[in-house]
């Protein structure tokens, strides 16, 4: 069957233990159909499929399965990953502390080129809150990575960081693909481009910063 | 487990409005919020019996219980990558489940881990 996309990109949420990782991935539905069943069983991974200038990109994004809590992220999990979020939690100092740590991990595990992002989720909760914004933008300029606060809970910039991250990996590659052959299009990355319609997806509709 | 023989008359109805030359003629959506699952004529529609857990759980059932329905018609999808937008569980035997991507509402169908093939649910899903 021909190929119905022009990137796959396969995404890895990162972070300590309660920061919203699964949160991220797993809408929070206050919808009850799935509470009982889904949310026990818990999230492998999802694929999206967003277009991006054009292109039909596929999305596949991986939550770790609690393997974070023991800290026994290690090469298998990142294979084959090309962009990586690390999440903190706005209201826990630690957790934006540990960011430091993983990336260290992922310098250690994931392939060099990888690209990542910070998001400093559960930012609806600002009573709470231990990490300022400026910090988590200072850490950000500190490591060259992009950043942005996110509440998994109000779906608020979510969509956004995975448009976000999901553009820079797009960029890369291309670039990529120009030094290493002067005609696009016949790249190892670059699949048959599939010429049906083109319509943004529900989920990047609702994204209220694009 | 196989594909088995189809003479029910409901399921020929099924067939003539959402089936054409074996594939789904329309674009398969999430019942509840509409989120695109599946492209024009990407998947094979197909019958089997297979049981699938209840989207919706009776509160009050035995702990550890789960409730299950059978359901004839699926369409069969030869490669995960070509669902426009899904969600898979952790494995359950030897199954991962499909939910919608954008409320995560399901199971919508199952992956089969041996295959690596996916079945989508006729009935748990929409046509458009
Ligand atoms: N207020 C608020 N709570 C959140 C948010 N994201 C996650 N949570 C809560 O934080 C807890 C841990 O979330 P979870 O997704 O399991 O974290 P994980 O361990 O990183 O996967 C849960 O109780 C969530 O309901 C958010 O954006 N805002
Ligand atoms: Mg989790
Ligand atoms: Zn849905």
């Amino acid at each position: 069957m021909a190929k119905t996309y022009d990137y796959l990109l396969k995404l890895l949420l990162i972070g300590d233990s309660g920061v919203g990782k699964t949160s991220i991935l797993f809408r929070f539905s206050e919808d009850a159909f799935n509470i009982s069943f889904i949310s026990t069983i818990g999230i492998d991974f999802k694929i999206r499929t967003i277009d991006l200038d054009g292109k039909k990109v596929k999305l596949q994004i991986w939550d770790t399965a609690g393997q974070e809590r023991f800290r026994t992220i290690t090469t298998a999990y990142y294979r084959g990953s090309m962009g990586i979020m690390l999440v903190y939690d706005v209201t826990n100092e630690k957790s934006f502390e540990n960011i430091k740590n993983w990336i260290r991990n992922i310098e250690e595990n994931a392939s060099a080129d990888v690209e990542k992002m910070i998001l400093g989720n559960k930012c609806d909760l600002d009573s709470k809150r231990q990490v300022s914004k400026e910090r988590g933008e200072q850490l950000a300029i500190e490591y060259q990575i992009k950043f942005v606060e996110t509440s998994a809970k109000d779906s608020l910039n979510v969509e956004y960081a995975f448009f976000t991250l999901a553009r820079d990996i797009k960029a890369k590659m291309e670039k990529k693909q120009e030094a290493s052959n002067p005609t696009p299009r016949s790249g190892a990355h670059q699949l048959r481009a599939n010429e049906q319609q083109r319509k943004p997806t529900s989920w990047l509709s609702r994204c209220n910063l694009l | 487990m196989s594909e088995i023989e189809n003479k029910d008359t409901v399921t020929e109805e099924i067939q003539k409005d959402f089936v054409e030359d074996g594939k789904n003629k329309l674009i398969v959506k999430c019942k509840f919020c509409g989120s695109k699952i599946l492209e024009k004529k990407t998947a094979k529609y197909v019958t089997q019996e297979k049981e699938l857990p209840l989207m919706q759980q009776d509160a009050n059932r035995k702990e550890g219980e789960v409730q299950k329905e059978m359901i004839i018609e699926y369409y069969h999808v030869d490669h995960m990558y070509v669902f426009e937008n899904i969600g898979f569980t952790h494995p359950v035997e030897n199954h991962k489940y499909l939910i919608c991507a954008d409320c995560d509402a399901g199971p919508i169908g199952y992956f089969d881990l041996d295959s690596k093939h996916s079945y989508v649910a006729l009935s748990r899903i929409v046509h458009s």
